[in-house]
């Protein structure tokens, strides 16, 4: 394009394109490369994202329209319920017809009765810290992140890995670091878009109380000393939501 | 809702909690519906983006983590450029449905120009700085995701003139933005 004299540098021109594409004003083939730059290179994504905090006052403008109540169930289908429906398909005529279906499922309904009436006896209802706290694991020169929630309900930390690699015969290990002390491992994160970690009893408190989690590189296995002997590629406090 | 919630919503989201989920769609999903219908201007169409809109934010919305958007703008982000890539599949734009519901371009509204002094509202002030119909060829690109060639339709003048002189629009907006 003719522009190219005008910004010359080429920050100029990335920066350009990036507010292009946040404008919309872009033909699709080239919203699809300026897509795939975005997911493919940190550097563009975050110029990117610059621009749309600019422009993002101007959707004030956009009225607020209910949508009609069909939406969310539809979405709740493409979401939830994919891969129940193809075997239903083929044999849903003989199980709608089947006897031994509906016996099951009269016995199924009424075990589930029992099991609703019975439970506030056999397990009164406690007082349950429904605390959470959420963090945001990263660190400056490391492509590695990760959003980390701590339920004191369950006593668990969800991870949700957004980006970052560890590698061949390599482990991310998450470390709980409280004040000065040690780092305290909470074991191998395994690989996975999301993953639940339990975490040991003794733990919970100072998780709750919100501490600084970290991830380091170790080999396969994790650590073999008990203390991190490989870079810290994430960290982030723990806070309350 | 505070922005603060609407956070907790998406960041329960992206740990797959579907009653955050289910909750996140009662409190945002006017305004994205809003943004589906206004890109796209047919309600069936606006219906199935904004479906498309709600599955991308199931699955990404731990990318909310890495942006510096506000949660409601990031929101709007999804739904505004699910949209536009949306218009620009079709084969051609509904340019008469576009001009019969055509109406005059938004300005700053009272809103608008009472924030304007603030810092993150800066984009007001620094499109006022460009000539007017620039700054509404901006305005109605980013609120109606006009391409460049429908741009240049209605302004009347080729596709490149219309691409060089939005592309000095912005990079003025960018040096009014940085100062």
């Amino acid at each position: 394009m003719t522009l190219a004299q005008d910004n010359g540098q080429e920050r100029g021109g990335d920066d350009l394109v990036a507010a292009e594409y946040v404008l919309g004003v872009l033909p699709a083939d080239e919203r699809r490369q300026a897509s795939a730059r975005i997911d493919g290179e940190p550097g563009f994504a975050r110029v990117v994202d610059q621009w749309e905090v600019h422009f993002a006052p101007l959707a004030a403008a956009y009225p607020e329209i209910e949508a009609p109540a069909s939406v969310k169930p539809a979405i709740d289908r493409r979401l939830f319920t994919a891969t129940a429906t193809s075997p239903s398909a083929q044999g849903s005529a003989g199980l709608w017809a089947s006897l031994a279906f509906w016996r099951g499922l009269a016995t199924a309904a009424v075990a589930a009765l029992a099991l609703y009436v019975a439970v506030p006896y056999i397990n009164p209802p406690v007082e349950m810290p429904q605390e959470r706290r959420v963090a945001s694991l990263a660190a400056d020169g490391s492509d590695v992140k990760y959003m980390v929630m701590y339920d004191a309900f369950t006593g668990e930390v969800g991870l949700s890995h957004v980006a970052g690699e560890r590698g061949a015969d390599k482990d991310f290990e998450l470390w709980m670091i409280e004040g000065g002390n040690p780092p305290v491992s909470l074991g191998v994160i395994p690989a996975g878009a999301t993953i639940h970690m339990p975490i040991k009893q003794d733990m919970r408190g100072k998780l709750a109380a919100g501490a600084v989690l970290a991830v380091s590189l170790e080999p396969t296995g994790g650590s073999p000393t008990g203390q991190p002997t490989g870079p810290v590629v994430a960290a982030g406090d723990l806070r309350d939501i | 809702m505070t922005p603060q919630d609407i956070t907790k919503l998406i960041v329960r989201t992206s740990m797959k909690d579907r009653a955050a989920f289910d909750l996140l769609y009662r409190q945002t999903s006017s305004k994205l519906f809003g943004v589906c219908l206004r890109v796209l201007n047919d309600r069936a169409d606006a219906e199935e983006a904004l479906q498309e809109v709600f599955v991308k934010i199931w699955t990404k919305a731990d990318r909310f983590a890495v942006s510096d958007l506000s949660p409601i703008s990031w929101l709007v982000a999804i739904a505004r450029n699910h949209a536009i890539d949306r218009i620009r599949a079709r084969r051609q734009a509904p340019l008469s449905i576009d001009e019969a519901l055509e109406v005059a371009d938004p300005g700053p509204g009272p809103e608008a120009a009472a924030v304007a002094g603030g810092e993150a509202e800066r984009i007001h002030g620094c499109l006022e700085e460009l000539e007017k119909d620039k700054a509404a060829a901006v305005r109605g690109a980013y609120l109606k995701g006009e391409s460049y060639n429908e741009l240049a339709d209605r302004h009347g003048v080729p596709l490149n003139t219309m691409r060089t002189w939005l592309r000095r629009s912005l990079l003025k907006l960018r040096e009014c933005l940085e100062r």
